[in-house]
């Protein structure tokens, strides 16, 4: 039984992995290997060519750099306004405390992609088409992320809190060297699905830039063009190109990444 | 004095940052939304005239829209159970000890390392019918673009392929949590794999499946870069989704009016949606 | 407290400089910068490059003028992309010049932004009669030419002639009926009666039948106002003077046949598979159906199939247009300048032989070089014949909701094909359905 377990999993696995595989033997076809038939698993003859026209071609680390920004500085943002915000309900009794705290986790169900025309007049009526700041715009707020803390400080006891204030502790200090090293795990976690989400995302950095140098590389990737005359190698290459360094960084990491997505979180 | 009312201003500066977010981009652009919906818009994007709910009976009769709440219906439908299947599954399997284990478990969240887009185009490469991969592996010569159901089931199998790493990842976590020593006891007293799965770990893990589920409806609901990338809503508008019509009409054919009102569709359905669930859960989940 | 003043002023410069970091900066100098936004990728990408190249070492640089090319996705995005600013009143980021195809006109032909391209030519005295008339009819509204054609192809039958000898076929067929014929010849099952071979695919798309339904007695319009060329259409033409019906009612019989597959995407794979004998398609698909073909087997070219007898109306041009837009710069005079040098009977030369898209100046034809290209690349032969044979008043069709329309006219034809339902049934519905999208274009309108 359990080698049948083990058979089918690997089975099932190497399915989920393979266009992966695929699409990195497929960076390395010619153009006559894309269109042959029947359709060629390797290449006849690798050659690099597509990745010296992926980069001669398109401005591919550009839309590199400007995903990894967005990405990283939205993520930096998000996280910050969600813990900072999550700290507020959990740790303070203000007027209006709940009923603010509903309004704001309430915007999960009023989904962004369903805001799409109204966001968009209004990042123009802010000038901000063209900018990181209005790529990542829609995503700084993530009600989810803001109760799931909020739940998880709540576990945390307020005697913490209280003797901090004793002591004069203010609450940045109390947020980085207390709360935010016991939730690691949350944190972490949220983090790697926010720049997860955001460097994802492709319909919203689609309308909101128009300037090529702006472009995220969700965008560029699909802009790259070649495929209308079935000319997929540069894609491919660039997609390659993409998706090696996460891939090893996925797979050197996969420990801590799996025993950060646990205990207090999955339980919820 | 001046402390005084400095720490009683404070907690509200703290959530400013979130309450303003919050009003910008989902309950003002939520609003207009509605009011677009009920007026005549120009082109250019200004209210002409109150016309009450005609946007909306005109939306009702016109088959476009028909065909996008099917489709979109259709693809939950076929989505949410799949996926939730497969990432349940591929979690249950690979909840082993060993390297191999360890490889799998690799392997099924790895997805996750490809963005959107590089996804998308891989698949459109694979399943192109003449001289994409799949066809020839499976010496099938299914017409994935040009065939209603087969342009559904590649959605589906797209729909999967995005949201198996994350899923895949708190699932196998919530697993793992199951305290081993509540394996140890159920074994000893003889249960096969099917009685723990239902009397142990399902019940523990329902609180992350419930939130796995809910996100995968909203996500359903609301798909449209796929479409975008991969079908075009073809073929003959068999894989056209609300979002995506909104898409096309609030955009490409700049009818504000009608895009607005599909968006106000939308958010009713996921919303009647969510709050189903919801209830559902409040009354049987178990929570530790 | 302090602590959150500072972190209020971190998160500000924080979020300052985010939202600085994304602008760029405008220089001033003597070269005036002419922006071009296009759709062109591969080849045509390739092409345009090296006439912007052209333009900037020569004209470009006795005028002191710099053409920057930037590629911003298929037709349709490069649409999306200007139509967002031109519907804002903020309007400075936009391009100096933008190519978009017919699908475009409609956002942008009334827009105040936009530069008439006849009017910057007369400003120069430059005679419009160079422009191949087909083409410059093609992008006229309320008998103005509005932006200048430039990347123009038309509609071919693409054919497996290896496949047309072994059957017997000495011609390519002329008329929808020999199509009928031809397919049906050309058909081949395998032993358990699955097709393995069909004699043509399609399903018509709004482009195809634009063709079809206008070629019809001469001339025929689909839609009122000449399909939307002297303002906007407000019904469509296609049921009551009966093109859609006859149409129809041809194209039923070729499905009749059991040789015609509906397929709506993928025909230069199923062609170049050799899973398809016939298909149709833009003259642009040329050099891509030859290298996926490869030597698998022999293809030519002939003109596209007429509905019947009295459908002499021909081809029309399609493809796209460049156009002049006002983003306040003053920079139209050197737009203009760039696209007289694009549309020079030369540089037409050298663009149709690098993309084979038509050359929109009639001086071209006449060329020594032109005629000998010919020579070499009979196919195209075929293609510019058929043109030059056509009615230049066949134009395309203006219309709004493209997309819907495209799907309402493919699921109609679907319907009846499988539902196996009347050509006039089926033509009312089509007719409703349409109406229906410009009703609604009409209520937008202030």
């Amino acid at each position: 039984m359990k080698k049948l377990t083990a058979l089918i999993a690997t089975l099932c696995s190497l399915v989920i992995v393979f266009p992966i595989f695929y699409s990195i033997s497929a960076s390395f076809f010619s153009y006559a290997d894309f269109t042959s038939i029947p359709a060629r698993l390797l290449p006849s003859v690798p050659t690099l060519e597509n990745y010296a026209r992926a980069f001669k071609e398109s401005n591919l680390e550009r839309f590199l750099a400007n995903s990894l920004l967005t990405a990283s500085l939205g993520t930096a943002l998000r996280m910050a306004i969600s813990i900072i915000s999550a700290y507020t309900f959990s740790f303070f009794t203000f007027k209006g405390r709940d009923v603010l705290f509903v309004l704001i986790v309430a915007t999960m169900l009023l989904p962004s992609d369903a805001l799409l025309l109204a966001n968009y007049t209004t990042i123009r009526a802010l000038r901000l088409t063209d900018s990181y700041l209005g790529i990542i715009s829609t995503l700084l707020l993530a009600p989810t992320h803001i109760f799931m803390l909020r739940q998880y400080f709540k576990t945390v006891s307020s005697e913490y809190r209280e003797a901090a204030v004793l002591e004069g502790c203010g609450d940045i200090r109390f947020l980085t060297t207390l709360l935010i090293p016991i939730s690691k795990a949350v944190v972490i976690t949220l983090a790697i699905h926010s720049f997860s989400t955001i460097f994802n995302d492709y319909l919203w950095p689609l309308l909101v830039t128009n300037k090529e140098s702006m472009r995220t590389v969700q965008v560029g990737l699909t802009m790259l063009g070649f495929s209308e005359n079935l000319d997929y190698g540069p894609q491919f290459a660039a997609i390659t190109l993409l998706i090696t360094p996460i891939l090893i960084a996925f797979v050197a990491m996969h420990k801590p990444i799996q025993t950060s997505v646990s205990t207090r979180f999955a339980g919820r | 004095m001046k402390k005084r009312t400095a720490s009683l201003l404070k907690p509200y500066i703290l959530i400013l940052p979130a309450l303003a977010l919050a009003v910008v981009f989902a309950y003002r652009p939520f609003l207009l939304t509605l009011l677009n919906s009920l007026h005549t818009v120009s082109l250019q994007g200004q209210r002409l005239s109150f016309v009450g709910f005609e946007n909306y009976q005109r939306l009702f009769v016109s088959q476009s829209f028909q065909a996008s709440l099917s489709n979109t219906l259709r693809f939950t439908l076929y989505f949410v159970p799949t996926n939730l299947i497969i990432c349940l599954g591929a979690a249950l399997l690979s909840n082993r000890k060993g390297k191999l284990a360890t490889l799998n478990q690799i392997f099924f969240f790895l997805p996750m390392a490809v963005g959107l887009s590089s996804a998308m185009m891989i698949l459109k490469m694979m399943f192109n019918p003449s001289i994409g991969i799949i066809n020839q592996l499976f010496g099938s010569d299914i017409q994935w673009f040009n065939d209603k159901h087969a342009a559904m089931a590649l959605l589906v199998i797209a729909g999967v392929y995005l949201d198996i790493g994350l899923n895949f990842l708190l699932l196998h976590a919530a697993l793992r949590n199951v305290p081993p020593e509540l394996h140890e006891v159920a074994k000893i007293e003889g249960a096969n794999s099917l009685q723990v799965f239902r009397y142990l770990q399902a019940p523990l893990i329902a609180p992350t499946f419930v939130f796995v589920l809910m996100t995968n409806i909203k996500d359903a609901m609301l798909i449209s870069s796929p479409v975008l990338i991969l079908t075009e809503g073809g073929p003959f508008r068999s894989t056209q989704t609300l979002v995506y019509q909104m898409y096309l009409e609030g955009f490409k054919s700049g009818n504000y009016a009608m895009g607005s009102a599909i968006a106000a569709v939308v958010f009713l359905l996921t919303l009647s949606a969510l709050l189903l669930l919801l209830h559902l859960e409040r009354r049987r989940v178990y929570y530790q | 407290m302090k602590r959150l003043f500072i972190y209020a002023l971190l998160v500000l410069l924080a979020t300052q400089s985010l939202s600085a970091l994304g602008q760029e900066e405008n220089q001033t100098d003597a070269v005036t910068t002419i922006t071009w936004w296009h759709p062109n990728s591969g080849l045509a990408d390739k092409a345009a490059e090296a006439l912007v190249e052209e333009f900037n070492s020569t004209v470009g640089k006795e005028k002191h003028i710099q053409v920057q090319a930037v590629y911003q996705g298929k037709a349709n995005d490069v649409l999306t992309k200007a139509k967002a600013i031109l519907q804002s009143s903020i309007t400075n980021d936009l391009p100096d010049l933008v190519q978009l195809d017919g699908a475009a006109v409609l956002d942008i032909r009334d827009n105040a932004n936009l530069i008439a391209m006849e009017d910057l030519a007369k400003a120069d005295n430059y005679d419009l009669a160079q422009i191949m008339e087909a083409a410059r009819l093609s992008i006229t509204y309320k008998e103005k030419m509005i932006a200048m054609p430039f990347n123009s192809s038309t509609i071919l039958l693409y054919y497996n002639k290896t496949a047309f000898d072994e059957a017997g076929i000495a011609k390519a067929p002329r008329t929808l009926d020999e199509l009928a014929l031809v397919a049906s010849k050309l058909k081949k099952t395998d032993d358990k009666g699955k097709v393995i071979r069909y004699g043509f695919a399609n399903v018509p798309t709004t482009y195809e039948l634009m063709v079809w339904l206008g070629q019809q007695n001469g001339l025929s319009y689909l839609t009122d106002y000449e399909n939307g060329h002297t303002g906007n259409p407000t019904k469509v033409l296609f049921h009551e003077n009966g093109t859609m019906v006859n149409f129809l009612t041809k194209w039923r019989a070729l499905y009749a046949t059991g040789s015609l597959e509906n397929l709506t995407s993928d025909l230069n794979g199923a062609f170049a598979s050799g899973r398809v004998a016939m298909i149709v398609a833009s003259t642009s698909n040329l050099t891509t159906i030859q290298s996926m073909v490869g030597d698998r087997f022999e293809f030519a070219v002939a003109p596209f199939p007429m509905v019947d007898e009295k459908a002499t109306g021909g081809v029309n041009v399609g493809g796209g247009a460049i156009y002049a837009l006002n983003n306040g710069s003053g920079n139209e005079g050197a737009a203009w300048e760039f696209v007289k040098f694009a549309t020079s009977a030369k540089q037409q030369l050298v663009w149709h032989i690098a993309t084979g898209y038509f050359p929109v100046n009639r001086d071209t034809y006449t060329l020594p070089e032109f005629e000998a290209h010919l020579q070499a690349n009979p196919h195209y032969g075929v293609a510019i014949k058929q043109l030059l044979d056509s009615n230049p008043k066949l134009q395309g069709m203006w219309v709004p909701s493209a997309y819907q329309i495209y799907y309402a006219l493919q699921s109609g034809i679907l319907k009846m094909l499988t539902e196996n339902l009347s050509p006039e049934q089926t033509s009312k519905a089509l007719e409703t359905e349409i109406n229906s999208y410009f009703t609604e274009f009409l209520r937008m309108q202030k």
